[in-house]
């Protein structure tokens, strides 16, 4: 138990500088791209909604499923940023951008553990269909796009540091609830 | 026509010609007229949306000329409407012509007809045809044109905003400026960017919001087009052409948008980060081509291979090393270069210092580098160049680094210093190392002389001087020279010897002359003796030092007439004494002296002052200061007077030897000078001294002198007075005969019985016996002088106040009266009368001389003694006989000249003894004299034998009594010689 707990504080504190982190690449992209605007929010990770019914496993599951989206999009937008907007030496954006997209790695092998210790069961990378690059007809719609990526990555990690602490927090009685039998259920439901 | 004709047919000849013209005028106007202007037909609409550009093709019969009309469909706007020529098309038989938009195509539907135009005449207008936008209602999408456009820095932009179906317009942002909207249809409004300048590296975003803030955006990139230069081509294998470029001007396009070059058609963008191309032959001719979307740029080279040979780096790099020099080997990496001439550059490096040899040779592969230094590191690099038709140099090869060998070292540059008392100090140069030519382990210093070895020591490596006392030496003597050897030691040996003689050169040395320093050092120059053939020797020491001083020293070549010496120990504030010597290894010999400064500054200390009095002046004299702390040639002293906290400057004196000056006239008060030494830097902080100036102290010794000799003058005459007292008596003071009376008087020999008047009653006053005690013996307290002072001035009645008396008796002298010689105690009275009256008294007024000074032994404290108890009865009795004081006498000898004696308050201070008033003004008064006898108004003494018998010159001569005073004293002196 004191290692799940341990484990749990130290993703919580991966999630917590990874929020910091986000926000830093969010306000140097802005800068570069002398965006200024509001930008409506598009959610772009496809996840269950948020219930009270999910057991700390679930949401596990969850944030785990969400934040290994996030790894994905921020892959493709690098690469496509660097192939359309590329071609100059990497500044400070393109090293904090490394940055996220290390410590985003470093959360989901935090996540990864806390689930495996849950019930065993590994998420494979979700395999995003690449509609969403594709379907972008301009740079425009290339940098609102990343911006979005950003926004849901900083989203994330929000609720990454939340959960995280609301698992750090749990009683041992709604620990017991992370049992085989509990997790026999997940698996039948999944 | 006809009318025409008719009009014709009467003309007369002349005016026939106007007629035809006229008439052929109007028959061709006719024959235009009849041309049909086709409508056109088939017209069609090709849109180029990236270069918005509108092709349009039509079949327009033979006209040549159309005009066309092309409107923005939704508001039935005019975009343009004008006359343009178009040519038939040969193979599609159709007329053509393009048309540019200033907006993207795509913005709004347009609308095109044409028609057909001869001269005035137009053909009816073509069809319409639509050219759909992108805001048509089927297309509902939010959208923006032109995207990701790429545009030349100073064009203008329009760019297009079609909102949502269904959504209203917000505005248009181009970066952060919200620009002034036109619209174009009921979804499409557009805006242009004016002369717009460099974009970031992801282009600038132009953004359009709808009042639900949904954003759409687009793109533009603006930058310059390309614009290389030096493009040129040269081979490093002899065989394939490497052709290089410069960027020249940056375009500002990045990524997809940055510049592609080709060489002679060759794509070059994988290299062209290096701006370098390869290509496997040497053709010859080479064009470069550079890319990207707002243009491109071409530039061409020509030249033969044999003149664009740049050869590859040497490699392999080698060296065989010695102590003096070094053989640098290497290798080529083509063949083909052994048969080609090459001029190589050897680049040395040796203690941070770079240095360049050329070495030129076929195929050249190794050289030799000469004039290394033994034990030196060195690092080299070598490249290369065609020596026949030099190109250029090729690129530096891998530094080789060696160190060469160690050899003996040098001889040390040896000097001496010598005291006067035949010690000193041989003295060597630290050996560089350029010198040493390995590492030093020590030094030998054999001391000799033509005869024998005199001592031999050996010196660590550390150690740079050695003393020496020629006097220790046992076969020293005058005539001998001793000469001290130095050499250096290493690993591999010994250095030649260096030597100088031991010997005191300057015993007389010449005047140093000054010199002054400069940006160079400080500049020696000397005559050239003739006769002298060997080198010189420039010595140079803080000038300050006497002892075993730590010299410098510079040798000079033979023929030398100046030498500028430079040294970082050189200090500010430093005096140093140069010396020039000529042959300083066999027989030295001084020539010249300096002094000098590298940088003067004000004294460090100052001069030790001394200040006196002298009458009314003030002598300032001052020492000097010592020679380390003047730190400049001093110039001068300053003298100053100080006025509170400010000097002023009274003196500037330029004589060195003058350390004196003297300030006159002078009044009496306290004064402050200050004395500055200067140099050519400034004035020291200076030294301040002080004086009072005394009032006079010459004029009070002269008046005490005189007072002395008036002393002892006084004293003379007196001393010779008493010797001749009986002389002097005889001559100045006779016995004065027996009075005579005139026959009226009956003459007796007895006592006269005279009642006494009034006013020659003794009145007997009772005292209180304390009273009497005090009037016994009067303390009189010692006074201050101003109270004296102030007695004297302002108070005069109180001059008669017994003063400068000790001890006052007012108890009358008992002694017994003696008719014709009083004593000291009645001296003044009678003296006085003895002059002047025919009766001589003798009282018992006491003389106050007498009893101030206390001289008489008679006024001695055990002489008072009775007088004390005598006055003690007085208290117990009242009926003794008290003395009447005389207070004018009393007033006399205080020095006081008060015309007013005192009364009244003497006889109270007088214990109650009323004295008589005897020769006064008051006594007798007129009614007095005319009521009484002429004697009531005499002094009468209660001891008194006589009456004093007053007439008006006795009274006359009383008011004279004080300047008699002297009389009085002189006729004390006589008496007192009496037995």
């Amino acid at each position: 138990m004191a290692e799940h707990r341990a484990g749990t504080a130290r993703a919580a504190a991966v999630a917590a500088q990874l929020q910091q982190e986000v926000s830093l690449l969010l306000e140097l992209y802005k800068k570069k791209e002398d965006l200024h605007v509001d930008v409506s929010e598009v959610r772009l990770v496809s996840v269950p909604p948020p219930s009270s019914q999910l057991d700390s496993r679930d949401k596990l599951w969850r944030l785990h499923s969400a934040l290994l989206q996030c790894r994905t999009l921020l892959e493709r937008a690098t690469t496509k940023e660097d192939e359309e907007l590329g071609g100059r030496e990497k500044g400070r954006y393109e090293k904090q951008r490394e940055v996220v997209k290390n410590r985003l790695s470093l959360l989901l092998i935090n996540t990864a553990e806390l689930l495996k210790a849950a019930d065993g069961a590994a998420i494979l990378a979700p395999n995003l269909d690449d509609f969403e690059v594709e379907r972008l007809s301009n740079l425009f719609e290339l940098k609102l796009w990343i911006y979005r990526i950003y926004r849901e990555v900083e989203h994330w990690t929000r609720t990454a540091v939340a959960t995280l602490k609301e698992l750090s927090s749990d009683t041992p009685k709604e620990r017991k609830r992370i049992t085989p039998a509990t997790r026999s259920t997940r698996s039948t439901r999944r | 026509m006809l009318r025409l004709s008719t009009i014709l047919t009467p003309m007369p000849n002349p005016d026939l010609v106007w007629h035809l013209c006229v008439l052929l005028g109007v028959s061709a106007l006719n024959a235009e007229t009849n041309v049909v202007l086709t409508v056109p037909q088939h017209v069609s609409l090709l849109p180029n949306f990236s270069t918005q550009q509108l092709s349009i093709s039509w079949l327009g019969g033979p006209a040549t000329t159309f005009d066309f009309l092309i409107k923005r469909t939704d508001f039935n706007e005019t975009v343009f409407y004008d006359t343009v020529s178009a040519k038939v098309n040969q193979v599609s038989g159709q007329h053509q012509w393009t048309w540019t938009s200033e907006e993207p195509l795509e913005c709004t539907s347009l609308s095109v007809k044409i028609c057909s135009r001869d001269g005035q005449t137009t053909s009816e207008w073509s069809e319409t045809q639509i050219l759909e936008g992108r805001d048509i209602p089927s297309n509902r999408n939010f959208q923006m044109y032109p995207q990701d456009k790429v545009v030349p820095v100073g064009a203008n932009t329009t760019f297009c905003c079609i909102v949502e179906e269904g959504k209203t317009f917000k505005s248009i942002l181009y970066g952060r400026t919200e620009m002034n909207v036109k619209r174009l249809s009921l979804r499409s409004y557009a805006v242009t960017a004016f002369d717009q300048q460099l974009s970031g590296p992801t282009g600038a975003n132009v953004i359009c919001q709808t009042h639900m803030n949904k954003i759409y955006g687009a793109v533009v990139f603006i930058g310059y087009p390309p614009l290389p230069t030096d493009f040129v081509c040269h081979t490093q294998d002899l065989i394939s052409a490497v052709c290089q470029w410069n960027k020249g001007r940056d375009t500002h396009l990045y990524g997809k948008r940055q510049t592609h070059y080709s060489v002679t058609g060759r794509n070059c963008s994988e290299t062209s980060t290096q701006q370098k191309c390869s290509l496997p032959q040497w053709d010859g001719n080479w064009t470069l081509v550079a890319v990207n979307s707002l243009g491109q740029y071409s530039l061409t080279d020509s030249a033969e291979l044999s003149h664009r040979v740049c050869p590859v780096a040497p490699v392999n790099l080698n060296s065989d090393v010695r102590a003096w020099n070094a053989t640098v080997l290497w290798e080529w990496k083509y063949n083909s270069y052994s048969t080609l001439a090459l001029v190589c550059q050897v680049e040395l490096t040796t203690q941070g210092y770079k240095t360049k040899r050329v070495f030129s040779g076929l195929g050249l592969q190794s050289v030799v580098l000469l004039d290394l230094q033994p034990d030196e590191d060195y690092s080299i690099q070598v490249r290369c160049g065609s020596q026949k038709n030099f190109w250029k140099w090729g690129n530096w090869s891998n530094t080789l680094s060696f160190r060469t060998k160690t050899y003996v070292p040098d001889a040390p540059d040896v000097w001496m210093w010598m005291n006067r008392d035949t010690t000193g100090l041989v003295v060597w140069k630290p050996l560089t190392r350029q010198q040493s030519h390995g590492q030093i382990t020590g030094f030998e210093v054999t001391l000799w002389n033509n005869k024998e070895n005199l001592q031999h020591i050996q010196i660590s490596q550390d150690t740079n001087s050695i003393p020496v006392n020629l006097t220790q030496m046992a076969s020293f003597s005058e005539d001998d020279e001793i000469i001290a050897a130095v050499v250096a030691k290493n690993v591999e040996g010994v250095s030649q010897p260096a030597s100088v003689p031991l010997r005191l050169i300057d015993m007389e040395p010449p005047i140093f002359s000054r010199i002054a320093y400069t940006n160079s050092g400080f500049p020696l120059e000397w005559q050239q003796n003739a006769s002298t053939t060997c080198s010189y020797l420039i010595e140079w020491h803080d000038a300050s030092c006497r002892h075993d001083c730590q010299v410098n020293w510079l040798r000079v070549n033979v023929g030398s007439t100046n030498v500028s010496i430079e040294s970082v120990d050189f200090q500010p504030g430093v005096r140093y004494n140069f010396s020039l010597y000529s042959c300083p290894s066999s027989s030295p010999q001084l020539i010249q002296r300096w002094q000098g400064y590298m940088q003067e500054l004000v004294p460090s200390s100052s001069v030790p002052l001394k200040i006196s009095q002298q009458d009314f002046d003030v002598v300032l004299t001052w020492g000097e200061i010592p020679l380390a702390n003047k730190r400049g040639f001093i110039l001068g002293y300053n003298v100053y007077i100080s006025h509170g906290s400010q000097l002023s400057l009274i003196a500037n004196l330029s004589d060195l030897g003058t350390r004196k000056y003297v300030v006159k006239g002078l009044s009496v008060s306290s004064y402050k000078f200050t004395v500055k030494a200067y140099t050519s830097a400034g004035e020291d902080t200076g030294t301040t001294a002080s004086i009072m100036m005394e009032p006079g102290s010459g004029l009070v010794l002269d008046i005490l002198g005189s007072l002395g000799m008036v002393t002892l003058l006084l004293f003379i005459v007196s001393l010779i007075c008493y010797k001749k007292r009986k002389w002097v008596k005889r001559v100045f003071y006779p016995d004065i005969p027996e009075p005579k009376l005139s026959s009226d008087w009956s003459r007796t020999r007895g006592p006269l019985d005279v009642k006494p008047s009034p006013h020659s009653m003794v009145h007997i006053v009772e005292r209180p016996e304390q009273d009497c005690i005090k009037d016994a013996l009067v303390v009189i307290p010692e006074e201050e002088e101003g109270d004296k002072g102030h007695g004297i001035g302002d108070e005069p009645v109180d001059s008669d106040e017994p003063q400068s008396l000790r001890y006052y008796n007012q108890v009358a002298d008992e002694r017994p009266i003696r008719p014709r010689f009083p004593d000291s105690s009645v001296s003044s009275a009678s003296s006085m009368d003895s002059a002047s009256t025919d009766v001589t008294y003798t009282g018992i007024q006491t003389s106050c001389s007498s009893l101030v000074f206390q001289q008489d032994p008679q006024t001695t404290p055990e002489s008072h003694q009775p007088n004390t108890d005598h006055s003690v009865s007085c208290g117990s009795g009242g009926g003794s006989y008290r003395p009447q004081m005389h207070p004018i006498t009393l007033s006399e000898n205080i020095g006081l000249a008060s015309p007013e004696p005192l009364l009244e308050p003497q006889a109270v201070s007088s214990g109650g003894y009323k004295p008589q008033n005897s020769w006064h003004f008051d006594s007798p008064t007129e009614e007095e004299r005319s009521g009484l006898a002429p004697s009531l108004g005499s002094p009468v003494s209660v001891a008194s034998t006589q009456f004093l018998l007053p007439d008006e010159e006795d009274h006359d001569e009383e008011k004279l009594q004080p300047s008699t005073s002297a009389a009085t004293w002189f006729s004390n002196l006589l008496s007192s010689s009496k037995p």
